[in-house]
């Protein structure tokens, strides 16, 4: 693994290799030709360490988290609960391990000592290296001139002249450690997502009745919602038939929203299009990746949107209705090809539509409105030249290269098109002009 | 049948080459020769505001006797683009003068220039064609007609009867169109039209390789470049039959006017020297004379001996006749300011074969000790001005610099550039990037380009980096490295190549800024000066010369006090004890000492010249041996070849004997024979030795030599190659070997203070310079805040000192140059501030930082202020961080507790920071260690006979890979009792690639290899053992040279 250029963390075959972690990249490749790398991703590391501290929450409701991989947990109130020390370190072990994590466990009257111990291999306070404080580089680097490569070599300095040479802060920590002066952590709360399950007070074989009873959960999901100031960019909704297997449905928007109206229309257009397999026993709503939404508070006049909003949801319907594929622009594309001069987009993309497109130089005027989508082939005889050529030589770099001189003729019945010559394959009709 | 119709006459007046960076995408060479196979009548090469490739260009328009214009296109800051013309010398320089101006005032790479500008240089009879883009296809819609008319009415206005409006037709959209347009233009404005065809490239092919190019300028994905690409391939040196179809005859006839009135050839430069080097009512020659004349009289107090007064008399004549005098005169002024401020220099090169340079002090080769060879220096054939190259102390070539802008001006002085290529791992790189390989990828094929691949290497890397050679990205990446790789990339500044003119340099050559700020280089390198016979000045750096005047210095003497012929220098440099020697301590010169074991100063000429990548692939250096060991006998095919070989036992090792062979024996005229030697110089780069193969066996057949005789002669130049000297370079830097060989023998403390002091520089680390002059009885004192300098200086011996008799008297005191991160003004501050109480005293008094304090702590100076290492970081971490008085409050402190640190800690630390130790060697550490794993000492290592299997471990110092070895290493491993020389052979390396790069603690297993007092250990396995080092020392690095 790599961040900054260097490498991070490696598996056993790089180190087989030779590779250690702290190595520059460049190091690393001259070293192992073939290393593979990954990129460090800190946001799955949070999220992984979100994911333990709320199943930390089972033990204790007192877990904070301690950024990039360790998680504080107070324990004292739990002890009895769980059985002593013993019986609680065991349950951790065994239920982090399988939700498939190696840990360093350790314990001490501090929260500050227990996060340094697991740094340090759980060694006993006075043997850790000074390293498990985090110091800044320059402190860490003094304390090695020193000699002094453990806490218990640096509690032996004098107070005073440690303090002026490492900082008030540093002795704070240690203070904090041992005990000396408080530590307060603050807690971890779970992050925001939504997840909730009506069961049906019978069972249901129409959709339209699923869209009733979702129509309660999707009020409360709003709810929540605006509580948080976000917005989703869709839902799952999934239903628990009886003895089949639940059928999961995705509905996504393409603009973050929190609006139920807006939810269940949409629904009702997924849910149109649905047969359902078995009647449905229970329904869960999950919606995630709650997003900041400008709180918009409801209009004077309810039904009054503005026009882009108006055109989004045209879209979604039509796509609902249709089918996902089946809407979508057309955009003009920078290429000298003029087959992939303009190219079929997602709505969303659409200049306008609010995401950046790069400008496009415009389209030369000689270039007919209707492209086929496979050139046809002309015989000789079927065409009079007018203008041209047009050479273009293009597009090697994707295997898709062309190297054609285009025409503009006259067809036999007197329509005006574009042809092109392929050197060694002849003639193709290629477009028509209006 | 009809005969084919006949083939329109053509110029092409608008192409641009690959020194317009990144757009160009063909070799002026290229455009030249494939225009002239076209049967072109003339070629303009108009590089965007730059004639950096112009004189390859006319390079190779002469040899394909083709007739070139020289050009440049430019773009206006307000979008207008044209293409200028140089109708004579005049026009030429004009367009010089506008690049410069519009170069100079851009950072470098760029340029700006405005109407006015081209106003201004509107006068001088340049041509111009005004060249549009797409836009001209819009030119029938008003708003587009207005602006282009607008600009054509104004290069009406400014060049009557010399513009033309290029019609460029590019199988674009609508041709027709476009020539409708641009006829309406240059009719409303005046303007005739010629065609003219944007070229990029000579041949159509290399439009794969434009589109790269386009993308890597614009820093973005080919498929992304879009409309940014041009849509075909047609800026190429298109067929006149092609041309005859596209364009109307006329426009085609039209180029052919516009060619005629250029008749500029950049033939005509002509190089003219400063004036002011002679004071009034003197000519050059006779203020040459007289400088030439007193010079002699410092030189041979005693009197002139009359051969060399011959010699000076011969070359002064051949001065006068070519008009050289200002020249030498020039040289003889940089010298004489350098010598005012004693300034160590020297000229090297064929300069040293001129007796004027000897007298003028230039050179340092006595002609009384030495035969010369005037006319390699200068000929009356060759027509083109001498080469002297000085070499100046390095760490004061700067003042060197300033004297000639100060002296000449700006204006008038300039560096050369060299031209910086596409090498295979920035073509990777930027190709990698712009077809969208991954990143990832991209670095795992760049990286595993060592500093010793070259382009045949790349299929077999790629395999290594895990990527599949079949696939399209891979092979198309690979074809377009290959045509990329050499191509310019950007022009950089030469080491030390000066120019200087009398007028305006910019008019001679377009001057532009380099990335050094106030430093300003021509557009032309070394190879373009050469090709048109501009004169440059070589102002070099050596570091030798810095540390042989220091030491010098040091010991107290002058250069010219140094006696010559010492008896025990040269036992000195028999046994090979010449750590720090110039030249002489490379490994293979080392291994090569005790089996020529030099006796006499020419011997080491010999020396110098013969240990070099030319006679080595020459097969030069086996023969010799030989026969100076009385192993094979002298005989010569004639007595002539005897009068040319005799003083090298047989064996041809210098420049200037090859041409004197190919004088006497193949009938070489003297112009022909220096042409042999320039060929053989760039052979390798551009070929071209085959005809001389011919001319040459066949020239001594006929001469009665034996086929066998004349093939070695030709297999030993082409061995030469680049790197052959001129015997007189050899032997000026054979005076540099013998002086610090002398000041070594002794006065081996001041030569280590010199050496010290002027790092860095030569072939070993401080740590080697430091352990080999210990071993010679020198005893070197830590750096020392109270005590030391900023330089290493020498102190009265320790009575007492083991080796003490045999030291010359002094000890070196380290300077706090040596550590690591410590400035000199902060040093200067605390010798001003001297003697102090404790170290809150030094910080306050010499006005240090924590920071500045926490590197003397680190390079062990505070010892005598604070104890030992630990307790000084104590102390100086304790420094209250405020500023005068707040800085003076102390508060009382308990005292810490800190125990010394262990010697390992101690080792590690003066590593850190000075790069050496004073105490033992790391590995003394680890000894017992590594006899238990069997492994010898270099010492032990030098016993052990021939043939016999061994196994040793050092710390990696140097490694080497040289071009003659074909991918051997050579590899320095040290201990605690010296060097040992290590043979890596290709597969080993390549198999142990990990242990080889990555080790600084190596096992070597192998088998000796002897010869007389030469050991190496040729491995067959290496082994990490760097652990035990870790285990011991913790982080420690050793750094090692890589050397090509």
């Amino acid at each position: 693994m790599i961040e900054n250029r260097s490498t991070l963390a490696c598996n056993a075959a790089a180190k087989a290799s030779g590779v250690t972690p702290g190595l520059s990249l460049a190091a690393a490749r001259a070293i192992a030709p073939a290393l593979r790398t990954v990129s460090r991703n800190r946001r799955a590391e949070q999220e992984t360490l979100e994911g333990i501290a709320a199943w930390l929450g089972r033990f204790t409701p007192r877990v904070s988290l301690e950024a990039p991989q360790q998680l504080a947990a107070e324990m004292a109130g739990s002890l009895r609960l769980f059985g002593g020390l013993r019986q609680l370190e065991r349950r951790l072990c065994s239920g982090l391990e399988a939700l498939g994590f190696t840990v360093q466990l350790a314990f001490a009257p501090t929260a500050r000592a227990a996060l340094w111990r697991a740094a340090g291999g759980a060694a006993e306070l006075d043997d850790l290296p000074v390293e498990v404080t985090g110091a800044d580089p320059g402190i860490l680097r003094l304390l090695r001139n020193l000699g002094v490569s453990t806490l218990g070599e640096l509690l032996q300095l004098p107070r005073n002249g440690a303090a002026r040479r490492f900082g008030q802060g540093l002795i704070d920590d240690l203070d904090r450690a041992l005990g000396r002066i408080p530590d307060p952590r603050s807690a971890f709360v779970p992050p925001s997502r939504f997840s909730a399950r009506l069961e049906l007070p019978a069972q249901v074989a129409e959709a339209a009745g699923v869209l009733f009873a979702a129509r309660r959960l999707l009020v409360q999901l709003e709810g929540a919602l605006i509580a948080r100031q976000s917005g989703i960019r869709g839902f799952v909704l999934s239903l628990a038939h009886c003895g089949a297997p639940t059928t999961r449905l995705a509905v996504p928007f393409s603009r973050a929203s929190r609006d139920a109206t807006h939810f269940a229309a949409l629904l009702r257009e997924h849910l149109s299009r649905l047969e359902l397999a078995a009647p449905v026993e229970s329904i869960r709503l999950e919606a995630a990746g709650f997003e900041p939404l400008h709180a918009s508070t409801t209009g004077l006049f309810h039904d009054a949107r503005d026009t882009g909003e108006g055109w989004t949801r045209l879209v979604e319907r039509l796509s609902a209705r249709l089918g996902e594929k089946a809407i979508q622009g057309l955009a003009i594309r920078a290429e000298h090809r003029p087959e992939l001069a303009s190219r079929a987009v997602a709505l969303e993309c659409l200049p306008g539509s609010g995401a950046n497109s790069p400008p496009v130089d415009p389209a030369p005027e000689q270039r007919p409105l209707w492209l086929l989508e496979t050139p046809r082939r002309l015989a000789e005889d079927e065409f009079v030249l007018l203008a041209g050529p047009e050479r273009i030589e293009s597009g090697w770099w994707d295997g898709g290269e062309v190297r054609r001189d285009y025409f503009i003729a006259r067809t036999g019945d007197s329509s005006l098109v574009w042809i092109f010559r392929e050197c060694e394959r002849g003639w193709f009709l290629h477009g028509i002009f209006a | 049948m009809a005969s084919l119709p006949e083939l329109p006459a053509y110029a092409e007046l608008h192409c641009v080459s690959n020194f317009t960076f990144l757009r160009g995408a063909s070799h002026p060479e290229e455009l030249v020769a494939r225009a002239a196979s076209l049967g072109y009548s003339a070629l303009a090469i108009t590089d965007e505001c730059s004639f950096a490739g112009i004189v390859r260009a006319h390079v190779a328009a002469k040899k394909h006797g083709l007739k070139l214009i020289a050009g440049v296109e430019a773009e206006l800051v307000d979008g207008l683009k044209v293409a200028l013309l140089a109708t004579d010398r005049r026009s030429y320089g004009a367009i010089g003068a506008l690049v410069t101006a519009g170069r100079r005032r851009s950072r470098k790479g760029r340029y700006s220039l405005t109407r006015e500008d081209l106003a201004a240089a509107s006068g001088s009879g340049m041509l111009v064609l005004l060249v549009t883009g797409r836009e001209a296809e819009h030119a029938l819609e008003s708003g587009t007609r207005d602006r282009l008319e607008r600009d054509a009415r104004w290069i009406a206005a400014h060049f009557p009867d010399r513009a033309w409006i290029a019609a460029e037709l590019l199988c674009g959209p609508n041709d027709r169109l476009r020539l409708d347009a641009l006829r309406l233009l240059g009719h409303a404005a005046g303007l005739p039209l010629v065609a003219a065809g944007g070229v990029h490239m000579h041949v159509r092919s290399r439009r794969r390789l434009q589109d790269a190019l386009t993308a890597i300028r614009l820093g973005r994905p080919v498929s992304e470049c879009g409309h940014s690409l041009h849509p075909n391939g047609e800026r190429h040196l298109r067929l006149r039959s092609r041309l005859a179809q596209l364009y109307p005859p006329e426009l085609l006839a039209e180029t052919l006017e516009v060619a005629r009135r250029c008749h500029f050839s950049l033939d005509e430069l002509s190089y003219e020297y400063p004036e002011e080097l002679v004071p009034g009512g003197e000519t050059p020659a006779s203020w040459l004379r007289q400088l030439v004349d007193r010079g002699l009289r410092r030189r041979f107090p005693s009197g002139t001996p009359r051969m060399v007064q011959e010699l000076v008399n011969h070359e002064l004549e051949l001065i006068a006749e070519l008009r050289y005098e200002a020249f030498f005169l020039t040289v003889h002024d940089i010298v004489s300011f350098a010598r005012s401020r004693e300034i160590l220099c020297q000229g090297r090169g064929s300069a040293a074969n001129s007796a004027v340079c000897y007298a003028l002090g230039i050179t340092e080769v006595d002609p009384e000790r030495m035969s010369m060879l005037f006319e390699r220096f200068v000929s009356r054939e060759r027509n083109e001005p001498p080469d002297i190259d000085v070499d100046f102390e390095h760490q004061r070539r700067e003042e060197v610099i300033q004297y000639l802008y100060s002296k000449y001006g700006r204006e008038r002085t300039a560096l050369a550039a060299t031209v910086i290529c596409y090498r295979p791992r920035s073509a990777v790189r930027d190709l990698g990037k712009v077809l969208g390989m991954g990143l990832d990828a991209i670095e795992q094929l760049a990286g595993t380009l060592s500093w010793w691949d070259g382009k045949a290497m790349l299929p077999e890397r790629l395999q290594q980096a895990g990527l599949d050679p079949g696939d399209p990205l891979v092979s198309r990446l690979l074809a377009l490295a290959a045509e990329l790789i050499g191509f310019p990339r950007h022009l950089s500044q030469h080491v030390g190549g000066f120019v200087i003119s009398r007028g305006a340099l910019s008019e001679l050559v377009p001057v532009e800024n380099a990335a050094m700020p106030e430093r300003t280089v021509i557009q032309w390198d070394k190879d373009d000066l050469d090709a048109l016979g501009l004169l440059k000045v070589d102002v070099l750096a050596l570091g030798m010369l810095s540390a042989i005047r220091r030491g010098l210095q040091m010991a107290g003497l002058r250069i010219e006090e140094v006696p010559s012929e010492d008896p025990a220098v040269y036992r000195m440099i028999q046994q090979a004890d010449t750590v720090g020697v110039f030249q002489v301590e490379s490994r293979a010169q080392m291994s090569m000492l005790p089996r020529l074991r030099p006796e006499r100063f020419y011997d080491l000429v010999i020396e110098v010249a013969i240990v070099r990548p030319g006679p080595i692939q020459g097969g030069m250096v086996h023969p010799y041996l030989r026969r100076r060991q009385g192993l094979e006998a002298v005989t010569y095919p004639s007595e002539a070849v005897k009068q040319v070989l005799e003083r090298t036992l047989g064996v041809p090792i210098f420049q200037e004997q090859v041409m004197q062979l190919a004088m006497v024996a193949a009938g070489f005229t003297p112009g022909e024979a220096d042409r042999l030697r320039r060929s053989m110089a760039a052979w390798k780069r551009k070929g071209g030795l085959e005809h001389f193969e011919q001319r040459l066996v066949r020239g001594m057949l006929e001469r009665g030599y034996r086929r066998e005789f004349a093939e070695a002669i030709y297999r030993q130049i082409l061995g030469f190659g680049e790197y052959g000297f001129p015997e007189s370079h050899a032997a000026s830097f054979a005076l540099l070997v013998y002086v610090s060989a002398w000041l070594k023998c002794h006065h081996p403390a001041a030569f280590l203070a010199a050496l010290l002091n002027s790092q860095p520089m030569g072939f070993y680390a401080p740590a080697q310079l430091v352990q080999d002059a210990q071993r010679h009885g020198v005893e070197v004192r830590t750096p020392e805040a109270c005590v030391s300098d900023w330089d290493c200086t020498l102190e009265r011996p320790a009575a007492a000192f083991p080796g003490g008799e045999r030291n010359a008297g002094a000890a070196v005191r380290l300077g706090m140059r040596m550590i690591s991160g410590f400035s000199e003004s902060a040093a200067q501050r605390v010798i001003a501030s001297r003697p102090f109480q404790s170290v809150e005293d030094l910080a306050r008094r010499a006005g240090l930082n924590r920071r500045d304090l926490a590197r003397l702590a680190d390079g062990g100076a505070l010892a005598a202020l604070s104890g030992h290492r630990r307790l000084a970081h104590w102390a100086t971490a304790g420094v209250s961080r405020g500023e005068g008085a707040l800085a003076s409050v102390l508060l009382p402190e308990a005292p810490a507790a800190l125990a010394p640190p262990s010697e390992g800690e101690g080792i590690v630390a003066d590593y850190a920071s000075l790069g050496l130790t004073l105490g033992r060697h790391p590995l003394a550490l680890l000894r017992t260690q590594l006899r238990r794993l069997g492994l010898s000492s270099a010492e032990a290592l030098r016993a052990i006979p021939h043939g016999r299997r061994a196994r040793t471990a050092g710390l990696v110092t140097c490694r080497q890979r040289p071009d003659t070895a074909s991918g051997v290493i050579f590899l320095t491993l040290e201990d605690e009792t010296g060097s040992s020389n290590v043979v890596v052979w290709r597969d080993i390396a390549e198999r142990q690639r990990r242990e080889l790069l990555g080790a600084r603690l190596l096992g070597v297993q192998g088998v000796i290899e002897r010869d007389g007092e030469v050991v190496h250990l040729v491995a067959h396995r290496l082994v990490d053992h760097s652990r035990l080092l870790a285990d011991r020392l913790g982080p420690f690095a050793v750094r090692s040279r890589d050397f090509h």
